[in-house]
């Protein structure tokens, strides 16, 4: 009796030992938008504390960024990003979740390999599909992750002011870094 | 004369105009280390806050956190493992098992670690 407890219990520890190595994991990704428009001051921000993990067996990826976490240079823009766009205090989470097509740990290595991010993006409470290329490489034990898309604040049913929209671009470009690590 | 002072007043009431108008556009950022703590709790009180919903009180404002360092990641630590705190400059002074009161500003709850995050930290010494 006694013995297929501890046999249990070796059994749970190992299986959580082996799934916990295959999460690389991250708590200060970085994200960066820019919405900006010839002639007038950037509209910039950037979020230096997004969460992700990438379960490394599957090539599933998940990534939180808090909307309030953006920093932009001016403070008022900042101020309107959080107010009036994107509603933080209401939508206070930026999530993607999805997959690596086709990626497997053994073809990371210091090269860059490329590989198709296909999953949904959830802003302001609105759910979207999304498609990106993504660079993956591996260096010591820390797998890094770049990636750019485009996002239409419309399609987040974001609404940008008639007054303010000859400012601000129609589609926002954005570039995410990850440095994964177990 | 008379012409001469009206178009003074108009002058000053242009340019008193474009400097409120300059503050406004160009208001400085919060300094996060000199506002005072709307909260100050332990790491776990903090993060149990979320759990329970009262997010509003504490999203966006400036609260303090104490407990222990149980992880450092480049200018980052975690206390107690509740709550991930961002410093805007290098911490090499801190070690993990330091026990520390940190100031920073609430960004949110982050499900997929279930730990509060802060940013703008500094270690507070009243």
């Amino acid at each position: 009796m006694n013995n297929r407890f501890f046999t249990t219990l070796l059994i749970l520890f190992l299986t959580l030992s082996l799934t916990a190595q295959s999460k690389y994991k991250t708590k200060t990704a970085n994200i960066t938008f820019e919405a900006s428009v010839p002639s007038f001051v950037e509209v910039k921000g950037t979020n230096e504390n997004v969460s992700a993990i990438l379960n490394t067996e599957t090539g599933e990826f998940v990534s939180l960024a808090l909307v309030t976490g953006f920093r932009f240079k001016m403070a008022l823009m900042e101020e309107h990003f959080n107010e009036n766009y994107m509603e933080s205090s209401v939508f206070p989470k930026a999530i993607f979740k999805g997959k690596l097509q086709g990626f497997s740990m053994s073809d990371v290595s210091e090269e860059i390999s490329e590989y198709t991010l296909k999953g949904t993006m959830t802003i302001h409470g609105v759910t979207q599909p999304l498609k990106a290329r993504v660079k993956v490489k591996k260096v010591n034990n820390i797998i890094e992750l770049v990636t750019e898309f485009i996002l239409k604040p419309e399609q987040f049913n974001i609404k940008i002011p008639k007054l303010v929209s000859n400012n601000i671009a129609e589609e926002v470009f954005v570039l995410a870094m990850y440095s994964l690590s177990n | 004369m008379k012409r001469k002072i009206v178009f003074l007043i108009v002058m000053l009431g242009l340019v008193a105009g474009a400097y409120i108008g300059y503050k406004y556009l160009y208001k400085d950022h919060r300094n996060i280390e000199n506002e005072v703590s709307v909260l100050e709790v332990e790491a776990d009180e903090l993060q149990l806050m979320f759990q329970n919903n009262q997010t509003n009180a504490v999203l966006d404002k400036t609260v303090t956190v104490g407990g222990t360092i149980t992880e450092i990641e480049g200018n980052s630590i975690t206390i107690d493992e509740k709550v991930h705190c961002s410093f805007d400059h290098r911490i090499d002074q801190l070690n993990v098992g330091d026990q520390v009161r940190v100031k920073g500003r609430c960004i949110g709850y982050d499900d997929l670690f279930e730990i509060v995050k802060l940013d703008q930290s500094t270690i507070y010494n009243p």
